[in-house]
């Protein structure tokens, strides 16, 4: 059980919501989580970019049979970082909500 | 544009932080779509699998049909295009999702030794039935391991 712990950088809404959604999954790819976000491109990229830059997502490229361009998916993953440094802002949020489990990261 | 936060959240504020992580998830989960037609190629997968029982020949002489490994490779194949249709590679199915798999692989292995059964009874045309049965069980256990696996994205 990671240590309550608020982070700066992940607390940006955003950032939160990307992270929250990615801690669910191993891998998901950059169209689902914009979907799932409703966010834009550009948004989802800048802050992608901060937390690559922090080490909490790593980011894969893969070929794409249904795109004709030299476009490809991409893959994003939480880092052991980003997860360990999620958790705890989670418990952190949860502490100053006064709630013990409203969400339990895998 | 977005300002990161420099102070710590009230109490209301990281309540509704976290209800809208809770929602995020319930939307990840409810915007997947559900890949039939390939839950339906596991099923044809398996079907084609115990189907090999009919060319086999049970007795003392029997060996081992190479379509299993040809079954596993494309039952793997299956799965990564799963992942490739529906942009999510899954931590977890969960625990019944979990035991839907394991019960789909005893399945399987039940109805090839049935149709080797039927085989060394001369009733060849049978595995037909079997065959069916394989399809229709797997595509439908697959469907529920699935699902269960969307119901981890929700928790």
């Amino acid at each position: 059980m990671s240590e309550a712990r608020f982070d700066d950088l992940i607390h940006a809404p955003v950032r939160l919501r990307i992270c929250g959604v990615l801690r669910q999954v191993e891998q998901m790819d950059f169209a689902v989580l914009r979907n799932t976000l409703d966010v834009s491109d550009a948004t989802l990229s800048k802050h992608l970019k901060t937390l690559a830059e922090a080490g909490y997502v790593s980011l894969s490229k893969a070929a794409s049979d249904s795109r004709s361009d030299a476009r490809r998916l991409t893959w994003i993953t939480l880092t052991a970082a980003g997860r360990k440094t999620f958790d705890g802002h989670l418990r952190a949020l949860q502490e100053i909500a006064g709630d013990p489990n409203p969400f339990s990261p895998g | 544009m977005e300002n990161d936060f420099e102070r710590r959240p009230s109490s209301e504020e990281a309540a509704a932080s976290l209800r809208g992580l809770a929602a995020d998830r319930k939307a990840l989960a409810d915007g997947v779509h559900v890949p039939k037609t390939l839950l339906a190629a596991l099923g044809g997968v398996a079907a084609w699998w115990v189907a090999g029982a009919a060319v086999a020949d049970p007795g003392e002489n029997y060996e081992t049909p190479t379509s299993g490994w040809l079954a596993l490779v494309a039952a793997l194949v299956t799965f990564h295009l799963i992942r490739r249709e529906t942009g999510i590679s899954f931590r977890g199915m969960g625990l019944r999702g979990g035991l839907v798999t394991a019960g789909i692989i005893v399945l399987c292995l039940i109805l090839f030794s049935i149709s080797l059964g039927l085989v060394s009874f001369g009733a060849r045309w049978a595995v037909v039935l079997t065959s069916l049965s394989a399809f229709g069980l797997v595509t439908w256990l697959a469907g529920i391991a699935f699902r269960s696996a969307l119901d981890q994205l929700r928790r």
